[in-house]
């Protein structure tokens, strides 16, 4: 079955394609509000608000203008927008920390390597949220500056301009990081 | 000839790989790294914070798939003319009870309006209403009215 088949079914009420359709897509809707919420009970919340939506209005979707995923990621993406406007924070917790990949280093340089992501995680939580929101859509969630900014309701400029802030601000932090280790 | 500000911008922008620079400028983007030590050092930053960035993975949700799946789901309503029909003739709740019964009343009385108008029971309605009442004016005004005052 396609998704447009899929979808034309969750219109008609079929709860069996619904659940394919969360199948297909729970993942990357889950990680995209973890990344933007930083924590496992408003993520979870969210996620699971993002797929009542898409129930109660798969009517609206349109496939010649978007691709499912973009349409629920934007879902997504307004949900957890309102949510931080509504709670004017976000509660982080250390989930990321226990997730960091260190296989490919030694002791000694993969304890230097933690350190850097668990920093770098930290910068990553203090960036504005349009900033993270561009982050997580470009370089975890794989779309495109044009689809991401379809998403985040923005121009491809001001989107390429977030994308722009939040890879600088990080590079400088990693870099007088190192600079910093390098003279002690 | 482009410019470090420039090329920072492009790598910020679409990354460190040459296959997502915009495709009119990667020639020059590739003679520049070529040519620049600057340009090789910036890109060397850049993917030293996006091999990082690779490294902080998001967490899994075991008990999500089973929460979403299992949520209780409104029932559709169906198109904006199931929805019409549906608030003038509701399935349930307190219209049924009351909205039903005075529509059913209502049958009588329309099915009246609907046999009077088709059958006019002696009354023309294909006169010229205007005229006829325009005559039937002037010939009141005519009548003589006075032996009634007295």
């Amino acid at each position: 079955m396609t998704e447009e088949e899929l979808m034309m079914a969750v219109c008609r009420g079929d709860q069996s394609a619904y659940q394919a359709v969360v199948k297909l897509h729970l993942k990357s809707i889950s990680h995209y509000a973890f990344r933007i919420l930083g924590n496992q009970k408003d993520t979870e919340d969210i996620t699971q608000e993002a797929f009542l939506k898409l129930w109660t209005n798969a009517a609206r979707w349109n496939p010649e203008k978007s691709k499912l995923t973009t349409w629920l990621h934007r879902i997504t993406h307004n949900l957890c927008v309102d949510y931080i406007r509504k709670h004017s924070r976000v509660q982080t917790q250390d989930s990321f920390d226990e997730n960091i990949e260190s296989s490919e280093f030694d002791d000694a340089d993969a304890d230097e390597n933690n350190r850097k992501v668990k920093l770098l995680n930290e910068a990553i939580k203090q960036l504005p949220q349009n900033q993270r929101s561009a982050l997580a859509l470009c370089h975890y969630q794989g779309f495109s500056n044009k689809e991401a900014a379809a998403i985040m309701n923005i121009s491809v400029k001001a989107l390429e301009s977030a994308i722009a802030r939040a890879k600088r601000s990080l590079r400088q932090l990693v870099t007088e990081e190192s600079d910093q280790r390098q003279k002690l | 000839m482009i410019t470090i500000k420039e090329f920072t911008q492009i790598v910020e922008t679409h990354g460190t790989e040459p296959t997502h620079w915009p495709a009119e400028l990667r020639g020059e983007c590739s003679a520049f790294v070529a040519n620049s030590a600057a340009a090789r050092s910036l890109i060397h930053q850049q993917q030293k914070v996006e091999n990082l960035l690779d490294q902080i993975i998001a967490p899994d949700f075991p008990t999500l798939e089973s929460r979403v799946v299992n949520q209780l789901l409104p029932k559709h309503t169906g198109s904006v003319f199931d929805q019409i029909l549906n608030w003038l003739l509701p399935q349930n709740g307190l219209g049924k009870n009351i909205w039903r019964p005075a529509m059913v009343a209502c049958l009588p009385l329309m099915f009246g309006i609907v046999i009077g108008n088709f059958y006019s029971f002696g009354v023309d309605l294909g006169n010229d209403g205007f005229a006829y009442w325009d005559d039937e004016l002037i010939m009141l005004s005519l009548n003589d009215y006075t032996e009634n005052l007295f």
